[in-house]
């Protein structure tokens, strides 16, 4: 009996890894400082890593699929301008879906350039980084973008609006979740992205059209990140045109934080939740313990290369083995 | 050669320089800025920069921008001393490592004017002038703006104050830090700094980290933030916990900081115009080509705005 357990347990360690050293820092955090546990910093942290969040679970799909996405975090300032700007030009109800179809526009290009062409997505996003980057500064003009009237918008629900107690950027991240764990864990689709992931020449063999399942993961990562430009504008109403400026380096390192493998193939959407939890909670428990910030740098590394090695300990039951 | 002839030949000379110096009389000056477009503050600065130049005859600009990127501006710098400008202004990328490029043009006897925040100490030998905003005092400014409000309150025996600063190693932002907290304790002894936190320029960030503030101390009653823009961003976190009567102070005044300020929600920040610390450059390096004297330092006024005054000023267009 005994023994089956200590067997689940294993089993369950190997499987969850990340989820151990996830409980691991919250204990941690929680006896540095009690505070840590309190229901508005949990909701805080959360609500502020769905932003993070809504975009690593687009860009899960992409990884998964093989490919990079680099570009995420210039298109979300591209998203976060644009809506802004079009939020006082034709009103909130227009620009929203106009804000996302210029997005949706930009990951179909990405899309069929890696899909399609097959051209190398590392090359092609990184060029969109910048590319994207041009593009909003030239829409805006280098100006910082306001909504004039901050008061009378209904505009601020997505960021800053509750129902039944939570914030809405967390329904919104957990509603996608949710829909898009489901899409890749339980529809034929989401078996096609791991295919193409794993072995892209025996997927095509098998009947699988890889152009267009990359095509659309990209298509998907673009409107997660639509979704979380909305929600960051939203959030303060007014932005600067490097609001997601590096942030394509945090949605990846949570993703392989959470355990996908760049070379694809592997993660779940569950796992990229957890990876992203955990970059929000360090993030804010090395604010309350109170480190001087520029030790906080070198300690976030530590946190997240001790993370990666609980994850890999736990998988192979020890926590040193001469062979990998 | 009779001494006569000497005189007439040597005014003619000397005429002839002065017919040469006025035909070179437009002077090249070369600009690489640090990022524009990162915010209104540096293209307002570039818009402003350029009509200056434009509405001065004598004045030929070629103005570049190194996005960010340390190594672009020294690239920048050396293109600079190729096109052989007679003067160089530099928004340094970073304080430290512009210096062997600014190196490179003193031995060139090309001028460097510094312009908006400062290279490091070891660089000065190299640099004709600074010209820019004097973040030493606009931080001890911010101070006296706050204690004087504290005062005001009568909380100055017990006040707790919270302070974000901008990018970690930016030179104004470690000028602005140092100058708010030198000047605080002699003006406000008993006002105590409880926390500090960088939010790196960008009001996100320090939305987050006032929001850790506001879960980790139930007694805040200032915030000082190195510019507005952050500012306003700590504003929003304390508006969304609903914490009422915290002091908002800033630096470098934006439209959103002067809006905040004009609902009652801020209180006072540092004015500071774009468009002068642009012509304030231009001036410089032109005077530093006349041959005038220029301070080493040479600093534009940056007064102090609070809710109390703001109807003197215009509000900022970026």
């Amino acid at each position: 009996m005994s023994g089956v357990n200590k067997a689940q347990i294993g089993g369950f360690l190997a499987r969850q890894g990340i989820l151990v050293a996830f409980v691991v820092f919250m204990v941690g955090f929680t006896l540095a400082n009690q505070r840590f546990l309190d229901p508005d910093n949990i909701m805080g942290v959360m609500r502020s890593s769905a932003i993070l969040g809504v975009m690593a679970l687009g860009v899960t799909f992409v990884v998964i699929s093989g490919n990079l996405d680099l570009s995420v975090g210039s298109m979300m300032s591209f998203s976060t301008i644009v809506v802004l700007d079009l939020h006082d030009k034709l009103g909130p109800a227009l620009a929203i879906p106009a804000m996302f179809a210029m997005t949706l526009c930009l990951g179909a290009f990405i899309g069929f350039l890696v899909g399609y062409l097959k051209l190398n997505s590392l090359i092609v996003t990184l060029g969109m980084l910048s590319a994207i980057h041009g593009l909003t500064l030239t829409y805006s003009g280098g100006q910082n973008m306001d909504i004039a009237d901050k008061e009378g918008t209904w505009f601020s629900v997505f960021g800053q609006g509750e129902a039944l107690g939570i914030p809405v950027p967390i329904l919104i991240f957990v509603g996608l979740a949710a829909l898009l764990g489901v899409t890749l864990g339980k529809t034929p689709f989401g078996r096609k992205v791991y295919a193409v992931g794993g072995n892209g020449t025996a997927a095509t063999f098998s009947g699988i059209r890889r152009a267009r399942v990359v095509f659309i993961c990209y298509l998907m990562s673009s409107f997660c990140v639509a979704t979380a430009g909305l929600i960051q504008a939203s959030r303060s109403l007014g932005s600067q045109n490097t609001v997601g400026q590096g942030l394509e380096l945090e949605v990846l390192a949570a993703i392989i934080l959470g355990g996908a493998s760049l070379l694809g193939g592997s993660g779940t959407i569950f796992k990229t939740v957890i990876g992203v939890l955990i970059l929000g909670f360090i993030q804010n428990g090395l604010l309350l313990v109170g480190l001087q910030f520029y030790v906080q740098y070198v300690v976030t590394w530590v946190i997240i290369i001790l993370a990666v090695w609980l994850d890999i300990a736990a998988k192979r039951g020890k926590l040193w083995s001469p062979i990998a | 050669m009779t001494s006569r002839k000497t005189l007439a030949a040597s005014t003619a000379l000397v005429s002839l320089a002065f017919a040469g110096a006025a035909a070179a009389e437009t002077m090249k000056i070369g600009i690489t800025q640090n990022n524009v477009g990162v915010d209104s503050y540096q293209t307002t600065y570039e818009k402003a920069f350029i009509a200056a130049a434009e509405a001065n005859d004598s004045v030929e600009t070629v103005v570049l921008d190194a996005g960010g990127d340390v190594a672009r501006q020294i690239a920048q710098m050396e293109d600079l001393i190729q096109q052989e400008v007679d003067a160089i202004i530099i928004w340094p990328t970073n304080g430290e490592a512009v210096i062997p490029a600014v190196r490179k043009a003193f031995q060139a006897d090309i001028p460097v004017i510094v312009t908006n925040s400062n290279i490091a100490e070891a660089g000065f030998d190299f640099v004709k002038s600074f010209s820019g905003p004097d973040n030493i005092t606009q931080g001890a400014r911010s101070a006296e703006i706050m204690c004087d409000k504290f005062k005001e309150m009568g909380i100055e025996t017990e006040a707790q104050v919270v302070h974000i600063t901008g990018q970690p190693g930016y030179t104004t932002a470690i000028e602005r830090a140092k100058g708010f907290e030198d000047r605080l304790p002699e003006v406000c002894p008993e006002v105590s700094v409880v926390d500090t936190q960088p939010g790196d320029w960008n009001r996100e960030k320090s939305q987050k980290v006032m929001e850790a503030f506001l879960v980790k101390y139930d007694d805040i009653d200032g915030v000082y933030a190195g510019d507005d823009n952050m500012g306003v961003g700590a504003l929003n976190a304390a508006k969304a916990a609903d914490r009422d009567g915290i002091i908002f102070v800033g630096a470098t005044n934006f439209a959103v900081g002067y809006e905040a300020m004009e609902r009652g929600e801020y209180w006072g920040s540092i004015y500071q115009s774009p468009v002068d610390d642009a012509e304030a450059a231009l001036q410089t390096a032109i005077d530093v080509l006349n041959g005038e004297e220029v301070p080493f330092l040479n600093y534009f006024d940056t007064p102090k705005i609070t809710q109390d005054n703001m109807g003197d000023y215009t509000k900022p267009v970026f």
